[in-house]
């Protein structure tokens, strides 16, 4: 089985993230890069469907610049077999970022796409979607469990107010969900592995795809500072105050 | 040329060992402090990361990489800034194979390796210090005599990490062939169970008390294939200085693990209507811990580079464990007094971690890098 993994990178969680002055976008120096957590938990499935198989191949895909090649080599080191660079520096949207994987997918012929449900930078929650929709597969979004026998696939969703189980015929689209799994660390050897592994680079003009985008961000504001609290002196003060200032009551 | 960057696999060493740290032993470390015991399980998903058994040949139950004391000492670093005595019992299966692997024969290698090897975490050791006030590495009051059978061993170790549960120990003696120094402390295989070997108590330290060690008592009879690498290779001063770049790596670990915590307190505690940070006598103070420990970390490293060269590496080697074990001791205290009345209490870790620090200027543990 052949298992696709598109994967982004993104800034670190835990990094301190400040909005360009001009409001264009965000300060990028002293950032430090990782793979979407959500892709990584990808990663991590797909690593254990073939593992569970007992065969198979892992193939990572990004779409970025040069330099991401070190969040591939991240995931090679982890356990994937090979990975592809789509070659880019121009700013995509997400329906852009869709027809780039179903291009990489139409030449690749993977049995499954399995990705980050959405990346933690924008949060858009879109690409899965969309690249299935053009693919003219089924989808199985925000998985919590994913079974496969047969090229039958079975995934259980996380919804609001539950879980609920699907089933599908492969090849689709599954996008993972937190609690699908716990990424593995990759190991010493996995790592000096990944030097040997091939990473294909493709220049984004050689698809030949209208990527011109349809979405436009005009300007990022940084959320408001939070006002410290007020203390109180009774209980009846607070009440009057919910009452009156706040309205609640 | 000198060249201060590391690799793209050093690099990614780095991330993956101090994601790990952070992540898994940071969090389990005050409990197995405070109970003396590690959990098996934490030991067993660091073992999987491969350190430890990454150098030795695949054939031997490794996974055949290049052996590189600054790789080494990256990850060892990133360890010890999780937890020094964590880190410490993960790469004690290390202690055993890493000379082994370097200096033994080629017998002793399809031996004994694989005892060092496998998917479970294995308990295999080695002891090198003496219960002596005087204690010095190139002088070891454990005698080895040739006899015609082979070797007599007779003398006594402690801090033997892991002795309770190990099955083989590589132990450090002089061996009375003449030499002096380095040319005559030679290391020996013994197996567990040996007759003549026996455990004392589990010690009882005032830092690093989750790492089990022991004493142990010598009075041996040891066959001729027990000398690793045979009685006339001379390895005693570079399996010294690999363990003391270890000590140094680790010795930087905790410090910069003792200095972020400080400095992050000092951002957020407010004194005066400002944080503490603001304060002169404090910013001073982190400034210096933070320039000292990169300074401690070059050190570590060009005795590192110097090893993978090839060298001895011993004033380079003896200048960084030096430097290092002080400033980790000199950091972890700072941070103890920025935190003042909190750093001295068992809700934060850095009063663990001056205790830990402590060690680094008793401990001379063998090559584990």
């Amino acid at each position: 089985m052949k298992l696709l993994v598109p994967i982004k990178r993104v800034p670190d969680p835990a990094t301190t993230i400040q909005v360009r002055p001009d409001g264009t976008g965000i300060v990028t120096d002293n950032i430090k890069w990782v793979i979407n957590p959500f892709d990584e938990i990808a990663i991590e499935e797909a690593l254990r469907i073939k593992e569970r198989l007992g065969s198979g191949e892992v193939v990572l895909v990004t779409i970025g610049e040069k330099s991401w090649q070190e969040q591939l080599r991240t995931g090679l080191a982890m356990g994937a077999d090979r990975a592809i660079l789509v070659v880019n520096d121009k700013p995509l949207d997400t329906l852009a970022i869709a027809r780039v994987l179903a291009k990489v997918v139409a030449d690749e012929k993977p049995d499954l796409v399995i990705m980050g449900k959405q990346a933690i930078d924008d949060d858009s929650n879109q690409v899965g979607q969309m690249l299935a929709e053009l693919l003219g597969w089924p989808q199985a979004t925000f998985a919590s469990k994913v079974e496969i026998s047969d090229s039958v696939c079975t995934v259980v969703r996380e919804v609001d107010g539950g879980l609920e189980t699907v089933q599908f015929p492969l090849p689709a689209v599954i996008t993972t969900d937190l609690r699908l799994n716990e990424p593995r660390y990759a190991s010493l050897p996995g790592i000096m592995k990944a030097r040997k592994k091939e990473i294909k680079e493709i220049p984004v003009e050689n698809l030949g795809l209208d990527l011109a985008p349809k979405l436009k961000i005009k300007a990022l504001k940084a959320p408001p500072k939070r006002q410290a609290g007020r203390k109180v002196s009774s209980v009846q003060e607070l009440v009057h105050l919910l009452h009156t200032e706040a309205k609640v009551i | 040329m000198i060249d201060f960057e590391l690799s793209d696999e050093q690099k990614m060493v780095r991330e993956t060992v101090g994601a790990f740290a952070r992540e898994r032993i940071r969090p389990a470390a005050r409990q197995a402090d405070e109970s003396e015991s590690i959990p098996q399980e934490l030991i067993q998903q660091a073992w999987q990361l491969g350190l430890g058994r990454e150098p030795i040949p695949e054939e031997l139950g490794g996974f055949g990489g290049k052996r590189s004391v600054l790789t080494g000492a990256v990850a060892v670093e990133e360890l010890a800034y999780g937890d020094l005595a964590i880190a410490l019992h993960i790469m004690t299966p290390a202690l055993f194979a890493f000379p082994i692997l370097e200096v033994g024969t080629d017998e002793q290698r399809r031996t004994y390796l694989p005892l060092a090897t496998g998917d479970e975490f294995p308990f295999v050791t080695a002891a090198l210090m003496e219960p002596r006030f005087d204690f010095d590495p190139t002088a070891l009051t454990t005698r080895a005599r040739k006899i015609a059978s082979g070797f007599t061993l007779h003398g006594a170790k402690c801090f033997v990490p892991l002795a309770g549960e190990a099955r083989a120990f590589l132990v450090y003696a002089q061996l009375e062939n003449g030499a002096h120094g380095f040319d005559s402390v030679k290391a020996f295989i013994v197996e567990r169970g040996a007759k003549g070997l026996s455990l004392g108590e589990r010690e009882k330290n005032m830092g690093l008390k989750a790492l089990a060690s022991y004493e142990l008592a010598l009075d041996l009879e040891l066959g001729p294939e027990s000398i690793v690498g045979g009685e006339d290779s001379s390895y005693g001063a570079r399996l010294l200085s690999e363990s003391r770049v270890a000590l140094s790596a680790m010795a930087v670990g905790v410090a910069k693990a003792a200095f972020e915590y400080s400095r992050d307190y000092a951002k957020e505690r407010h004194a005066f209507g400002a944080p503490i940070a603001t304060k002169q006598a404090i910013a001073f103070m982190l400034a210096e811990m933070a320039l000292e420990i990169e300074a401690s970390r070059l050190l570590a490293w060009q005795a590192a580079v110097a090893l993978d060269k090839g060298g001895d590496a011993i004033k380079e080697a003896s200048c960084a464990k030096n430097y290092a074990s002080s400033v980790a001791l000199k950091v972890a205290d700072n941070a103890v007094q920025i935190l003042g009345g909190h750093g001295y209490i068992r809700e934060h870790p850095v009063e663990m971690w001056l205790r830990n620090a402590r060690g680094f200027a008793i401990l001379e543990g063998v090559a584990i890098v």
